[in-house]
């Protein structure tokens, strides 16, 4: 074969500089050939040569062999996450506030420009560090690396996507004593992927949700099912003017969880549920 | 100018000029000319007037043009600046300034506190913040019994309320905001400089 004895042509528009390297690269002979190191040296081959970014993988080895060490139980588990640091951050009123979706005009721009939501939340009722438990073990065998802060948590893809690796930021903030609030953030990679790993994660994280507030999907889907048993009508205030003007304590409800296969009608034969929202 | 100017005008009242809204606001021309594309969008999609009435703009934000919430309609009630029931491009373009990245901290602590003294008595009383709180568990579902919201409340109050009398005035609400600067994130939209699309 021509290639073999380096018997080829370059075309005439060809700079002689660029024949000259193509000639050295297509060395039939591995020992004359040039190397890697000396083609990034080539003055042909730096002009206008950005050098790629590698993007490092920030994983914590001993974090991913913890998980899958089976010879450790749960409670040690708990003591690595409460180990380096307290509690989780708590969220006042106005924050709680700010998750409103009538306060997030980025709505605005995404219709208009088929942007999607980069964060999403959900809330549980479980303890932190089992959230923060639950949430690694339903990442890891999705591909991901986690890596632990204290309530704050990074996810990182070990596939490379669109746009490079997917890395997911989650944060767990305590809203009551035992409500718990987690936020996932894109920090990097492309934003449909971070869409559909979140689908996958709370396919699996079905347990410890107690409610979501991700209905900004691209795509509304009818009959979500993330959101809690309960009648929809109780909760959807029936116009902004009766809540403006009420001045007296509007809702009267217990915290008991309802049972997940309970019916509207079980639980007002239960009598256990009153609520209330004008 | 001209022909294209005045055609512009009758199909949008309250349109403005872009050199001139960039020279008002911390946007360029070309930046003032994208909005408008997204303004035409938003304010002709339920009556084609040239004008963002509140049905579009709930449209615009929950794509469902029903959706009534409380806090839409305080954004809603600051961008609608000339109280008319219905936001201009002028108003469009100069509310949406203070979430430009490069608007002052001050104009978004001043918005925030605006946004949430209900009732613009100069104070966000604490009945207010109780209604609000009430008002994001329903849209979120989250049912928690009163004695929760009262200690969210409290532990609010605590910190925010340093001469403890029951309401935030705007020195407390500025010092509050400077401990917890995550209260501005909804301030900030960075598809303002960044993302917006020409034509």
């Amino acid at each position: 074969m021509k290639i073999f004895k380096a018997d080829f042509d370059c075309p005439p528009w060809f700079s002689s500089s660029a024949k000259k390297l193509i000639k050295r690269i297509l060395d039939p002979n591995p020992l004359t050939r040039i190397t890697v190191a000396e083609i990034i040296e080539n003055e042909w081959f730096k002009k206008g040569y950005i050098p790629p970014r590698f993007e490092r993988a920030d994983v914590s080895l001993d974090d991913v062999d913890a998980i899958f060490n089976e010879s450790r139980d749960s409670r040690n588990l708990v003591e690595q996450c409460e180990e380096g640091s307290a509690v989780p951050a708590t969220m006042n009123a106005f924050e709680l506030i700010s998750t409103s979706q009538g306060l997030n005009l980025s709505s605005l721009f995404e219709k208009q420009m088929g942007l999607v939501k980069r964060e999403t939340r959900f809330t549980s009722k479980c303890p932190a560090n089992e959230i923060i438990s639950k949430i690694e073990k339903t990442a890891m065998p999705m591909g991901f690396g986690v890596k632990k802060n204290n309530y704050k948590m990074k996810l990182l893809g070990e596939k490379t996507g669109r746009k490079g690796h997917l890395a997911v930021t989650t944060e767990i903030f305590q809203v009551a004593p035992s409500l718990f609030m987690v936020e996932l953030r894109k920090s990097e990679g492309d934003t449909l992927e971070f869409h559909k790993f979140y689908n996958n994660l709370s396919t699996g994280l079905k347990d410890i949700v107690w409610t979501t507030t991700d209905r900004g999907k691209v795509e509304e889907k009818d009959g979500d099912p993330f959101v809690p048993n309960s009648p929809k009508s109780a909760f959807t205030p029936k116009s902004e003017n009766s809540l403006k003007n009420s001045s007296k304590a509007l809702i009267c409800i217990t915290e008991a969880i309802v049972p997940k296969e309970a019916t509207s009608e079980q639980q007002k034969a239960k009598g256990r549920m009153h609520t209330k929202c004008l | 100018m001209g022909c294209f100017h005045s055609k512009v005008t009758r199909q949008h009242p309250g349109y403005e000029d872009p050199v001139t809204l960039a020279s008002q606001t911390a946007f360029s021309v070309s930046e003032v000319e994208a909005l408008f594309e997204l303004f035409k969008s938003i304010s002709s999609s339920v009556v084609d007037d040239g004008l963002i009435s509140k049905e579009e703009f709930q449209l615009a934000l929950f794509k469902n043009r029903k959706k009534e919430n409380i806090f839409a309609n305080r954004i809603f009630d600051l961008f609608d600046a000339k109280k008319k029931g219905i936001i201009d491009f002028g108003d469009f373009v100069r509310a949406l300034n203070v979430f430009h990245p490069n608007a002052s901290q001050e104009d978004k602590i001043d918005f925030t506190f605006k946004l949430y003294d209900m009732d613009g008595t100069g104070f966000i009383e604490r009945h207010e913040v109780k209604q609000m709180l009430i008002a994001l568990l329903c849209e979120s579902e989250m049912k928690l019994a009163d004695e929760t919201i009262e200690a969210i409340l409290d532990k609010t109050f605590l910190e925010a309320d340093i001469n403890q009398d029951g309401k935030i005035d705007i020195s407390e609400w500025q010092n509050f905001v400077s401990r917890n600067p995550s209260l501005l994130k909804i301030m900030t939209l960075p598809y303002l400089r960044y993302a917006l699309p020409i034509s």
